[in-house]
């Protein structure tokens, strides 16, 4: 068992350590103050400052200032690709193009408008950070390619903690054949080492998904259909993870003497798995869910580049830089500008999960 | 021990059988005659019939899926659909050496730089040494494979353009050759290829080794006067290494997805390539093949790596 643990450890990619973060206080709001009344405890002027646990772990995260600066970071780069190109675009007068006529600034601005005769050029008043091979704004580009890796991260993220949570729950909850089965399970996909089993699937079936998807609005245009299969592979490799730390919570919570307590009171399972064990899942979760979210974003930036993931004129960070990889002699910017931003997102991620991890359980600190 | 092996067999079984089914079934579900697609709009349906059967194509999906299992075991990969006539393990075979090569070497520096930076950084805890490592390590680890290996490309073209350096960023140069200028075109991808493992050796080895030197035989073994140099190589160095075998599946893995990657930045005749060449061409038994093939090294890589634990760790088998 031990070296099982140990495997997993190892392959959740990110720390040595276990993801160990302990469950909040493990008690429910209620039985405090119950408890503390039942002693006779007064709540004197001083209790009002006591806090609660999650009140008390995200002290620590504001105290601790390279997760601040890694939220910051995050947060401005979740702004720039929500809101940034709907103001990008209306910034600029119209521009005459020799190719074009005139264009506005909405579709120059655009990450897939193309005017031939601007390729490569520089940081200008009309385009903020310059264009790339094919006469394309690149800053609009950029913040297309954020955008990518975000929808991404979250579409994964929910597959991977309601899958997780799910099965890791019933599995660690139940034991039996549930467990047996997420054990095999998570057998097989560790075979598929990262994005072995995306490259795979988005591999085979990538051609099919982009004709056959091609009229969905949102999904079809821009190669975006792609993505779903490159969304969907990632998500399927990362959940076996996340219901495996949660079956190992749920192991130690079920223990608890607050689960027994409830149950001696006639509560259900359902109750007691919705009401005592899933709210104490929490930082595990959203810890996991942090890291994980670097490997989201490194894989769908890698499968892109690869020309598995989004397909050109649609805009992705692996995208960016796979198509600025035959300029890296002439104009090095245009490759620089996307590594950076991919790195900066990444390193932001893995801090903050770091951070949090450390936040919810100080002992993991050494 | 007996037990122990038969489980451990068992679950090869199991996970092998699991791997080539989800590998052979997208293959099978993918939609698109690739038979069609090599013969052209216009064709004659019974030449149609004869490849389809060729290909053994016109079988129950169960059957396919036996004869993909029979042919596996004599590394048999079927024939190619872009490639007409041609067997997968054909197109594959060029690339194979290429691939080994890099990652036997990619290994090799994982565990030869990765495991005595993290054992440096342990002894020498919190100090500048150990900081100065860790964050060496964590840089390394977090930025991805493809991404250092295009800056690394970006400095070398741009060293070559301002300083006239002349060093290459693309090629393999000879395989198992080691002149001077194939080491040039051998050098930069091993190391990038090896940078993530050798990142993940070094902080596992600093986590392992300061858990063995916190441990009471380490103190005894001081009390009894040992110099430190003993202490730390005779009983420290040898427990602390224990638990890096059973992630040789792991790194095995930073390889394989590695491969692909470094394989396409630098242009390396390997498996990675040809197989990223192939899904462009839609040649799905390349890809299946190597899919198969480097899901079966890891899945060898792991039961390896147990036994190897289960031989030098009794205590496991107790579980």
């Amino acid at each position: 068992m031990d070296m099982q643990n140990k495997r997993d450890a190892a392959f959740s990619h990110k720390e040595e350590s276990d993801l160990h973060v302990p469950e909040f206080q493990a008690s429910p709001p209620g039985d405090e103050a119950q408890l503390q009344e039942s002693k006779g405890i007064s709540e004197g002027p001083q209790s009002k400052k006591s806090l609660t646990p999650l009140q008390d772990s995200l002290h620590r995260l504001r105290r601790d200032i390279r997760s601040m600066v890694s939220s910051g970071v995050i947060l401005f780069f979740i702004v720039l690709a929500i809101i940034g190109p709907s103001i990008y675009q209306h910034i600029g007068s119209p521009y005459q193009s020799t190719l074009n006529g005139v264009v506005p600034a909405d579709q120059y601005h655009n990450f897939s408008h193309q005017e031939l005769d601007r390729i490569n050029e520089g940081p200008s008043a009309q385009y903020w950070l310059g264009t790339d091979g094919v006469g394309r704004d690149l800053l609009a580009r950029l913040m297309q390619g954020v955008l990518i890796s975000i929808v991404v991260a979250l579409l994964v993220e929910v597959v991977d903690v309601v899958l997780g949570v799910l099965v890791g729950v019933l599995a660690g909850y139940y034991g039996g054949w549930i467990d047996q089965l997420l054990a095999r399970f998570t057998d097989v996909m560790f075979a598929f080492p990262g994005l072995l089993f995306a490259i795979l699937l988005a591999g085979i079936l990538g051609d099919w998904a982009s004709t056959a998807l091609a009229n969905v609005p949102l999904i079809g245009p821009n190669g975006n259909a792609r993505l779903l299969l490159v969304s969907l592979a990632l998500a399927f490799t990362a959940w076996p993870l996340m219901a495996r730390y949660v079956r190992g919570q749920t192991l130690q919570l079920k223990e608890q003497q607050f689960v027994e307590a409830a149950r001696t009171a006639g509560a259900s399972d359902l109750k007691i798995i919705l009401g005592h064990i899933v709210p104490n899942l929490f930082s595990i979760v959203v810890v996991a869910s942090t890291l994980n979210i670097v490997n989201t974003i490194i894989g769908e930036a890698g499968l892109s580049y690869l020309g598995l993931g989004v397909q050109p004129p649609g805009s992705s960070i692996g995208v960016m830089i796979s198509s600025a990889s035959n300029l890296i002699d002439t104009h090095p910017w245009e490759i620089l500008l996307p590594c950076l931003v991919l790195v900066a997102i990444v390193l932001s991620f893995s801090f903050l999960g770091d951070g949090l991890r450390d936040a919810f359980d100080p002992r993991s600190k050494e | 021990m007996v037990q122990f092996l038969l489980k451990r067999f068992i679950g090869l079984v199991f996970v092998v059988l699991a791997v080539t089914f989800i590998t052979f079934i997208l293959g099978y579900l993918a939609p698109g005659d690739p038979i069609r697609g090599l013969l052209g709009p216009h064709f004659d349906p019974l030449t149609y019939a004869r490849l389809k059967h060729a290909y053994g194509l016109d079988l129950p999906w169960y059957q396919q899926y036996f004869n993909f299992l029979a042919r596996l075991v004599r590394f048999d990969f079927g024939l190619s659909f872009e490639t007409q006539g041609m067997p997968v393990w054909d197109i594959l075979k060029s690339g194979v050496p290429n691939s080994l090569e890099l990652g036997l070497w990619g290994l090799a520096i994982q565990l030869l730089v990765g495991i005595p930076m993290g054992v440096v950084s342990a002894l020498k805890a919190n100090t500048w040494v150990d900081t100065s490592n860790m964050a060496v390590a964590l840089v390394l680890y977090a930025i991805p494979t493809f991404v250092i290996g295009v800056l690394v490309q970006v400095i070398i073209v741009q060293m070559h353009l301002q300083l006239g350096t002349n060093w290459p960023v693309s090629g393999w140069g000879q395989t198992w050759q080691y002149s001077w200028s194939d080491i040039q075109f051998k050098l930069l991808p091993i190391l990038v290829y090896a940078a993530v493992g050798v990142a993940y050796f070094a902080r596992l080895a600093r986590t392992s080794m300061l858990e063995v030197l916190r441990q009471d035989y380490v103190r005894t073994a001081r009390a009894k006067g040992l110099s430190e140099r003993v202490v730390v190589y005779r009983h420290a160095l040898r427990n602390a290494m224990l638990p890096l075998v059973t992630v040789l599946g792991v790194s095995i893995g930073f390889l394989v997805t590695g491969a692909f990657f470094i394989e396409n930045i630098f242009n390396i005749p390997g498996i990675g390539y040809i197989t990223i060449n192939s899904i462009s061409t839609r040649d799905y038994p390349v890809i299946q093949a190597t899919v198969v093939l480097l899901a079966l090294a890891v899945v060898l890589g792991n039961l390896v790596s147990d036994l190897l634990y289960s031989v030098v760790d009794p205590r496991i088998k107790a579980s």
